[in-house]
């Protein structure tokens, strides 16, 4: 058995547009459900790991483009093998298909004795290409209304952008469930299936899944010789042809990416107001009160006490520090400790004129006022 | 008899005062009422004198009156405290020379006497976006007694629309805004006890703003949600607390959310509640001033959008979850997602567990 024969599955192109679109395929699942779920912390720890939402954008969108490319490889290539080589168009879905896939499920219940004999794509594999195409279609036109809002807008409601992002976002989980459970189930859990990197699937391999594929290539069974004049007749139709197509396609995936600028790149001051216009020149908040002067008359009774009082009276009218006492007349012309505070007659001979004239006394006179004392001295100091 | 030993102890407690306390040791006294040092009624002997003025080396007129039934309804005339401990370096007559220039630098300087007792307060500030600005050598920005007062500090409670006026004292421009937004409004107007004033958002000593802080922006849907995440509170108003849902569930919201979370020291690529809304005129969603009413919303999303065409707008559905009524489209795609995604992912999971049991017999069946 280890010598068994080898049968070619998938041509290095194949392989190659299968590796395009895996790694589209998986950044996009990434970049794409890290964003549908952002807030969890999965997410986030993603998001922060590739570098922040942005650049998870930016893949998801290099992704898509490689996607793009990918589908438009393909379509070439299948158009090439059908219109070219006239190969059998294995890849379609036939009414067989669905009661294979009812015969298998039989089977696997021990409801029947024999599993269903299948051809070049089981009914599991064409399940799995044509959903593929059916999200990549889906993911296409709701993928251009996210990245063009503005354009879609203008021709449809703008209603259909959210439906188009819930439409993205559902199909997204579906096409990754898909993946995840009935592609890794039937190529990696099922038997290790590495046809699609190798290229090729042994005889067992065929047997097991591809029986009557097997029959035909072993009968000889395959695609009618033809004219090699015929096949160059074709490709002379078919290379333009595609290349109009590919062209035109290119256009649209040119537009698909830069048709719009959605957005400014960044979000405009919210508000533009001169944050410094003081109502006042300047800010000095306290109010003061302003001079209101003093009666001060030319008796003891008429303003000097009461000046006195204003202007001693913490220390030389409630108390009596140093001995002085201003709080009678006759406590003022006394003095004290030092001598006579006031000297009728004399302002130069009275102690309080002197010390109020150095101008650092604590509870100093105004000028105005000083005057006023020595007038009042100078006239005899009288009482009343 | 008493009336001989008072002034004797006045005398003592003045000399003390004078000579044998000097600064350092007062500066360390807490703030306590019961030890003034020297007591007002000395410093209000001079300076009780209505419009007592000194002039500084700029000209300008540095007013020393004191208003001594001002200070005393203020909270420190009230509580009994004495001038000396904030005017710490007064403690002597004749008092140093003032080494200010001008008025705002004699500011500058006196209101470091404020943190001797409200440190932490003072701390607060040094986190603000005046502070920054001090520090940037703008001295007009605020200082405590700007805001606070000087000899009248707490002399009333403040209104909530006097706390407003404070700051409108030189950021009038924008209290122009917000007198005219729905919050304004409802405080001017209506007396609304709930609505914010501008501390609400800006915070009280530690005040931000997008000047201070690059993460401002970005975070600011935070401090809406202090109210509008509220869901009594909000109900006074018949408004949803589902706005941030609703906008975290969309494109710019998860990018802010993001944001937030990765990278919340960068300036935000995307518009949050104040971008559309509007900062300080943020008015009711029926205003016609509104940025948000159908018929500016357009120029509104042109700010950041401006190729944007009539249908534009209507992309966004304005904070309302889809409802079959409201957005059928958007519901019924939904819908067929919520069963297509089940019963596809469901008819798999069945084939290939028939697949598995199918295998594990085949295994037992060899064995036995």
């Amino acid at each position: 058995m280890s010598s068994e024969r080898k049968y070619l599955r998938f041509t290095v192109s194949d392989r190659i547009e299968h590796w395009v679109q895996m790694i589209s395929f998986t950044t996009l699942g990434f970049t794409g459900l890290a964003q549908k779920y952002a807030t969890s912390p999965v997410s986030i720890w993603f998001i922060a790991l590739v570098g922040g939402v942005e650049t998870v954008r930016i893949l998801h969108r290099i992704a898509a483009i490689g996607l793009m490319l990918g589908t438009i490889y393909h379509l070439g290539a299948i158009g090439y093998k059908y219109y070219v080589k006239r190969s059998p168009i294995t890849m379609l879905p036939t009414l067989k298909d669905v009661t294979n896939a009812w015969n298998t499920f039989l089977f696997n219940l021990g409801l029947k004795k024999e599993k269903p004999q299948q051809g070049r794509y089981t009914f599991d594999e064409k399940f799995e290409y044509w959903a593929f195409v059916w999200g990549t279609v889906i993911m296409g036109l709701t993928g251009f209304m996210l990245w063009n809002p503005i354009t879609t807008s203008k021709f449809l409601p703008g209603v259909v952008i959210p439906a188009a992002k819930v439409a993205h976002s559902s199909e997204a989980l579906l096409a990754v469930l898909a993946i995840i459970i009935w592609h890794f189930y039937h190529v990696h859990i099922k038997q290790l299936n590495k046809s699609m990197f190798t290229g090729y699937l042994t005889e067992q391999e065929m047997r097991e899944d591809h029986l009557l594929e097997l029959a035909d290539i072993k009968a000889g069974v395959g695609p009618p010789p033809t004219d090699p004049k015929e096949v160059a007749r074709r490709k002379k139709i078919f290379f333009p042809v595609y290349t109009i197509f590919a062209a035109l396609m290119l256009t649209g995936v040119y537009f698909f990416v830069a048709g719009e600028e959605t957005a400014i790149a960044t979000v405009p001051p919210a508000e533009n107001v001169e944050i410094y216009v003081p109502l006042t020149a300047t800010p000095f908040p306290t109010p003061f009160p302003t001079a209101t002067p003093i009666p001060i008359g030319n008796t003891w009774e008429d303003g000097i006490a009461a000046m006195f009082v204003i202007k001693c009276g913490a220390c030389h009218v409630t108390t009596a520090l140093g001995g002085l006492d201003l709080s009678s007349y006759q406590g003022a012309l006394k003095g004290g400790i030092s001598g006579a505070g006031i000297v009728p007659g004399n302002p130069d001979e009275s102690l309080i004129i002197q010390l109020q004239s150095k101008g650092d006394h604590p509870g100093q006179f105004s000028p105005d006022e000083l005057t006023k004392l020595i007038d009042w001295v100078a006239a005899g100091a009288l009482e009343r | 008899m008493n009336r001989r030993i008072y002034p004797l102890l006045i005398g003592v407690a003045l000399s003390l005062a004078w000579f044998a306390v000097p600064l350092p040791v007062l500066a360390a006294a807490p703030a306590d009422a019961s030890e003034p040092g020297v007591p007002n009624e000395y410093c209000l002997s001079c300076h009780d004198t209505p419009g007592l003025t000194t002039e500084l080396p700029s000209g300008e007129q540095l007013y020393i009156s004191v208003d001594p039934i001002l200070f005393k309804t203020s909270i420190h005339g009230r509580r009994g405290y004495a001038c000396v401990q904030c005017h710490t370096d007064r403690t002597e007559y004749p008092h140093p020379e003032k080494t200010a220039q001008t008025l705002r630098e004699y500011s500058l300087q006196r209101y470091q006497f404020c943190k001797k007792c409200h440190a932490a307060e003072y701390e607060s500030t040094l986190d603000s976006t005046h502070q920054k600005a001090l520090d940037e050598g703008n001295s007009n920005a605020a200082i405590c007694t700007d805001c606070h007062g000087i000899h009248n500090i707490g002399g009333k409670p403040h209104s909530r629309r006097n706390k407003a006026a404070v700051c409108e004292k030189c950021h009038s421009e924008i209290y122009n805004r917000y007198k005219q937004s729905v919050h304004g409004a409802a405080l001017f107007d209506e007396s609304d006890p709930f609505v914010p004033t501008c501390i609400d958002c800006h915070g009280v000593h530690n005040i931000v703003g997008p000047s201070t802080q690059d993460s401002f922006h970005l975070f600011s849907p935070q401090i809406c949600a202090q109210c509008h995440a509220d869901e009594e509170l909000m109900a006074r108003y018949g408004i949803s607390t589902n706005v941030f849902d609703t906008y975290i569930a969309d494109f710019h919201g998860t990018t802010v959310v993001l944001f937030e979370k990765i990278a919340p020291d960068q300036e935000t690529n995307k518009p949050t509640c104040i971008d559309c809304h509007g900062v300080h005129d943020m008015r009711k969603v029926d205003d016609p001033e509104s940025h948000v009413i159908k018929k500016n919303l357009l120029a509104t999303c042109q700010k950041c959008h401006p190729d944007a065409t009539v249908n534009y707008p209507t992309s966004w559905l304005g904070h309302y979850e889809p409802s079959a009524e409201d957005a059928p489209l958007i519901y019924f795609v939904d819908l067929f997602y919520k069963i297509i995604i089940p019963v596809t992912i469901g008819g798999m999971l069945i084939f290939i567990a028939s697949d598995v049991g199918n295998k594990i017999l085949k295994k037992r069946r060899a064995k036995v």
